[in-house]
């Protein structure tokens, strides 16, 4: 009998192990933690690359690479989104045809404000992202919104993130909205989930794969991508938003790409920026 | 012998039996990769080919009504792994190809290309619901 008992708590204990490991681990609205998250992923990269000090992430793939960190410091003598920047000032500043411009839609005049984006918004129970505010902010205002991915939008981000430089990421998660945690896992869900016809996730580049050569390119860690954004990179040639870079990894996993604020790409960005907390905001930035 | 030895005995015996035990689908996919479509291998006594259940499809008589139920239920599985956010990049362009074809009364060659859509589409579709299950997998502890 007690050997039969003997099995059988052996065979139960095989059968329940994947569900402990899910209840431990926080995947579930009830368990999720992000801090636990953000710090793990912290301790992660500290075993990846040994040395490298946390604040130093906002610099992507610089940060981890010296070779690569040698030619992104040529480069950033003169920093090729400087007049995108000068642009962008010129638009925010520029009033609409209603005499009103972007600094009466948003707090402190939209100066220094980068690193409270993205937010979870409670009235319209979704997350918020500071170029769909740039776009509600035209609409309420009589213009055309701005198309998401490069152009003006991008610029004015730019300038925005600009004047917010040095200042420190602390996304909040409501503990009194369950819907804000929801949307930080689907976020999370949607980082590590593999899709497309390449199997890929963004976990998969950005996570396990950071710093691990691409044919001839080296993807970033995760830590810190949010801060620098919007970014002048060198394959497009101009600056662009978050977003856009996004869509190029979902379309790169050979995805039909979720088009730029989608409800999905903000809530990654959510979480993404959430990760970042503690960083600072550092863009808009330079990459390859 | 010791409760604990017992205890781990049975724990160990049952997860070596799950790990040895290959399903179908993974025998099958095992002898696609190594020898592609068209292949014999057995499973559990009987005799099997590689063929995927959409290439199958695809060997019926090449006639416009078995071309157009073929692009037709290419499209619509296109659409399910579009419904959950998993759809594949070229399926919809392959399909186009395969609806050209059809136009053109290349019968085959629509039956080929809805085929390797609707497969897309279908391994679209098993990738979410993996994903959905293992995603937690991948986060850093």
């Amino acid at each position: 009998m007690k050997t039969i008992r003997n099995w059988l708590l052996g065979a139960g204990l095989v059968a329940v192990a994947p569900l402990a490991l899910a209840a431990e681990t926080g995947f579930t609205l009830e368990t999720v933690d992000p801090e636990a998250d953000r710090l793990a992923l912290q301790e992660f990269y500290q075993k990846r690359f040994p040395g490298v000090p946390v604040e130093e992430y906002v610099n992507g793939i610089y940060a981890v690479d010296p070779p690569s960190r040698e030619q992104w410091d040529a480069l950033m003598e003169f920093p090729p989104y400087e007049f995108d920047l000068e642009e962008g000032k010129v638009l925010f500043e520029t009033p609409f045809a209603n005499g009103k411009t972007y600094a009466d839609c948003f707090e402190n005049g939209g100066i220094g404000i980068r690193h409270k984006y993205p937010y979870w918004n409670k009235e319209e129970g979704t997350v918020k992202t500071l170029e769909q505010e740039i776009n509600e902010c035209r609409e309420a205002n009589g213009e055309e919104p701005l198309r998401w991915k490069k152009g003006a939008i991008a610029q004015i981000s730019a300038y925005m993130a600009w004047t917010s430089r040095g200042k420190t990421f602390d996304i909040e998660i409501p503990e009194d909205d369950p819907r804000a945690l929801q949307a930080y896992l689907d976020g999370k869900q949607f980082f590590y989930a593999k899709r497309g016809q390449l199997n890929l996730s963004c976990a998969n580049c950005h996570l396990q794969g950071s710093r691990v050569l691409i044919r001839a390119d080296l993807p970033g860690p995760m830590l810190g991508q949010p801060t620098h954004f919007p970014v002048y990179r060198s394959k497009w040639g101009e600056i662009g938003t978050l977003h856009r870079r996004y869509e190029g990894c979902h379309r790169d996993s050979r995805s039909v790409p979720l088009p730029p604020q989608s409800e999905e790409f903000r809530k990654l960005e959510y979480f993404q920026t959430y990760m970042s907390n503690g960083l600072v905001v550092n863009g808009p930035g330079a990459r390859k | 012998m010791k409760k604990s030895t017992l205890t781990l005995l049975a724990a160990l015996t049952l997860a070596s039996g799950v790990a040895q035990a290959e399903t179908f689908q993974e025998v099958f996919n095992k002898h696609r990769a190594m020898y592609g479509k068209g292949h014999e291998f057995t499973y559990e006594g009987k005799t099997y080919q590689t063929y995927h259940p959409e290439e199958v499809e695809a060997m019926a008589e090449p006639s416009r009504d078995n071309a157009e139920a073929l692009v037709a239920s290419a499209e619509a599985k296109r659409q399910d792994a579009a419904a959950v956010g998993y759809e594949w990049r070229f399926t919809g362009r392959i399909l186009k190809q395969a609806q050209e074809a059809l136009a053109e009364e290349r019968y085959q060659d629509a039956m080929d290309l809805a085929a390797q859509a609707k497969y897309q589409a279908r391994m679209a579709i098993q990738q979410q619901a993996y994903a959905e299950e293992n995603w937690h997998l991948a986060v850093p502890e």
